[in-house]
């Protein structure tokens, strides 16, 4: 489903993802009206935008948490003209997958974004990168990061995004056993522990960059 | 000619009765004794005290000169001799300054004496038909034969009053021209003792100035001494003669209240003057002034009260009346000082409006023509690309396919450029999540070494987190980009009712405020009754403080 106050936005989405082979139960305009419809409708994700009506603040951001702590099985996917960080942190904080938060502007790029809700819907991660470079800018001058190398600091982005080692290999042109070992030499460097879910293990790359930034 | 510099040439003139008087007996004695004993050696001494009196006489007038008149003149007081005994006797009889000393002396004594006793009758008697109708019916005065027994005969004094008190008021005016030129043709000589300073030759010394040079100090210490022994002698010798005839109503004490008021208005001038911490805060000199003179005036009445053997208190009335003017006059300060900060208050409000509506449109005319230039010319390009993608759909796919790559690239960008925008107008998160948060994202896109210390309890008000937040904006870009800096410290917190923003860089320093930039950050914060400082010396660190009142 999705909660979009702009028509032409809300439109442009729900042919976006049903020529992609979505189905879209419900399209609605404000938050409230999000919460009710997903506990009717039960659907496997919400995309949402943060601005809704009445406040135009972060409206929808607070809307999609509090259906998410009625209907926990919901996959969230927060889209946005603009990222923050901070919010990225709000909708990590339960600790759980099935969550996104990207700019409108990835939407152009149909495919990823389709792939991005496939992963969100499936209980993954999808943050996007302009998060990341945000978590990433700044960091301890002598901390663990500095000893990473270029090609490392790129795996970890794309972990922090939320990516599987597939998705970095076709992303960065690797094999999926070069991803592999890198991710274990990033892990290994930041002392972290390795880890199958890749929801689990974008949360410890998160928490790990948050610390290092604060 | 000012009302004050009208009072100070009437002062001059009055001043003319003691100092001329003064000046009359000293050439009468001088010039008696003289040629008594020309021919013996007593007469030296004798010339030598004589000169000595007279420069004193014309040292005192010369300062006098000075302080009411504003005419800087340097008389020389003594007579410079070198040649022996007798030799020197001769030097002051020939000397040329000494003559015209002794001139000016008698001028004053005969003209100026006159003159101060015509103007002081003329003012007086202007005063006396302008109070006519309050005091007719109690005597009844018979003025040039007529009689004055009704309210209607003793208004008509009235406007021949006023008529007469302008007319002296303006006698004053050629009075001080000519009592000038006397001074400067008689009194000045170019060797003189005083050094003149020609930056304020000509000019009446400001009355509110403390740095008096040392020699006018010491002058006017002089005149009020001469003021207080002339008080004093007057009031003896008419006590003297009431004693020696009457003895029974006690007429001297008329002019010891009448005299003793000029003499405390002087002294408590002196007083004020010497000793500035009189003058108490949000006060005036002048307030100062009368009451020092009122409590002198009580204290005397109470005094006179007693030295004529107590009995009825009647020191009471003129002492509340004096108390009730000292009061008005009090008032007067107070609604004067409220007047004047409201008129400044309204000027500092007319001020930042101006720049308030100037910043706006300033503002504005950025946007448009960021939007201009920036998105709304990538999506005329945009939409030239999806155009000619159509045109080609077709005929070339390959072509369409780069053409709508492109469309979208431009569409990207266009979003992004969007987004700053809209971030310098007002960052969102600023009012989703408030200063901290907002500062906290501004610090993380920052390169620089940031410490961010915010203490904030509950959020200030709207428009005061948006002006810190350009404050700290602005602050950080100089950082980055003009000042060298490794390591930026801000911290904000609350304080009395204020929010207090403080960025330090470790820069070279050197921040121009006058700059775009900064003067726009001043802007803002006046807008909102705050202040911003900033201090930025060559070599650094550059700090830059804001204050923003959170009261509305």
């Amino acid at each position: 489903m999705i909660a979009e106050d702009l028509a032409l936005l809300r439109d442009g989405l729900v042919r976006l993802l049903r020529d992609n082979g979505f189905e879209v139960v419900a399209a609605v305009q404000d938050g409230d009206s999000l919460v009710e419809t997903i506990a009717e409708e039960r659907p496997e994700i919400a995309i949402v935008d943060i601005r809704l009506p009445p406040t135009f603040r972060d409206e929808g951001l607070r809307a999609a948490l509090e259906a998410r702590r009625r209907i926990p099985e919901t996959a969230i996917l927060i889209v946005s003209q603009y990222v923050e960080h901070t919010y990225a942190n709000e909708l990590l904080a339960d600790g759980r997958g099935g969550i996104g938060y990207l700019l409108k502007d990835r939407i152009m790029d149909v495919d990823e974004f389709v792939e991005a809700v496939r992963r969100v819907a499936n209980g993954g991660t999808a943050l996007d990168p302009e998060v990341v470079s945000q978590l990433l800018s700044r960091r301890r001058a002598d901390g663990p990061l500095e000893h990473l190398t270029p090609r490392e600091r790129e795996v970890l982005s794309l972990m922090a995004e939320g990516r599987s080692n597939a998705g970095i290999a076709k992303e960065l042109v690797l094999t999926v056993g070069a991803v592999e070992k890198h991710v274990a030499n990033i892990l290994s460097k930041l002392r972290l522990p390795p880890s199958e879910d890749d929801h689990r293990r974008v949360l410890a790359v998160v928490t790990y960059l948050r610390g290092e930034r604060d | 000619m000012s009302f004050a510099n009208r009072i100070r040439a009437l002062t001059y003139l009055i001043t003319a009765v003691p100092l001329g008087t003064l000046g009359a007996v000293v050439i009468l004695v001088g010039w008696t004794l003289t040629p008594l004993l020309a021919i013996t050696p007593a007469v030296v001494p004798v010339l030598i005290g004589f000169r000595a009196a007279i420069g004193w006489v014309a040292g005192v007038e010369a300062s006098l000169a000075h302080s009411l008149l504003g005419v800087r003149v340097s008389p020389r007081t003594r007579t410079r001799s070198r040649r022996g005994f007798w030799g020197q006797a001769l030097d002051i009889v020939a000397d040329g300054e000494f003559a015209k000393q002794q001139v000016f002396s008698l001028f004053r004594f005969a003209f100026g004496g006159l003159l101060a006793i015509a103007e002081v009758s003329l003012i007086g008697a202007a005063v006396a038909a302008i109070a006519m109708p309050v005091y007719y019916s109690s005597s009844h005065p018979d003025v040039n034969g007529w009689h004055v027994d009704t309210l209607w005969k003793a208004l008509v004094y009235v406007p021949a009053g006023v008529v007469v008190l302008a007319l002296a008021l303006y006698l004053l005016r050629p009075l001080a021209a000519s009592s000038q030129w006397l001074a400067r043709r008689l009194l000045d000589s170019p060797d003189g003792a005083i050094t003149r300073s020609s930056d304020q030759a000509g000019r009446p010394p400001s009355v509110m100035s403390t740095s008096v040079p040392e020699a006018t100090r010491l002058a006017r210490r002089q005149a009020l001494a001469i003021h207080t022994v002339v008080y004093v002698a007057v009031n003896a010798l008419l006590i003297v003669i009431w004693a020696a005839t009457t003895r029974g109503y006690f007429w001297p004490a008329w002019p010891l209240i009448a005299l003793f008021l000029p003499l405390s208005i002087h002294a408590w001038v002196q007083a004020v003057d010497e000793q500035p911490a009189l003058i108490r805060r949000g006060q005036t000199r002048a307030f100062a002034i009368h009451e020092g003179v009122f409590a002198s005036f009580a204290l005397f009445y109470v005094f006179l009260w007693l030295a004529s053997g107590g009995g009825y208190f009647w020191p009471m009335w003129p002492i509340i009346g004096l108390a009730l003017i000292l009061l008005g006059h009090r008032i007067l300060i107070a609604v004067r000082q409220r007047q004047g900060e409201l008129e400044e208050r309204i000027g500092v409000l007319e001020d930042t409006r101006a720049e308030a509506v100037d910043q706006q449109e300033d503002e504005l005319r950025r946007i448009e023509r960021n939007l201009h230039d920036g998105a709304q010319a990538r999506l005329v390009a945009l939409g030239m690309s999806l155009g000619m993608a159509e045109q080609k759909l077709k005929a070339d796919p390959e072509a369409a396919l780069a053409l709508i790559e492109d469309a979208q690239r431009g569409a990207r960008e266009a979003l992004e450029e969007l987004r700053d925008l809209a971030r310098g107008i007002h960052p969102p998160v600023l009012t989703d999540r408030g200063l901290a948060a907002a500062l906290a994202t501004l610090t993380d896109r920052n390169p620089l070494d940031v410490e961010l210390d915010v203490d904030l309890l509950e959020r200030p008000p709207a428009v005061v987190e948006t002006a810190a937040y350009f404050v700290v904006a602005e602050a950080l870009a100089n950082a980055t980009k003009h000042s060298g800096a490794t390591r930026v410290e801000i911290t904000v917190h609350r304080r009395d009712g204020s929010l207090e923003v403080e960025v330090i860089d470790d820069g070279h320093g050197g921040a121009n405020p006058s700059g775009t930039g900064l003067k726009g950050l001043a802007r803002r914060v006046r807008a909102l009754d705050g202040t911003l400082e900033i201090t930025s010396p060559a070599g650094g660190p550059t700090v830059l403080r804001a204050e923003l009142p959170c009261e509305s």
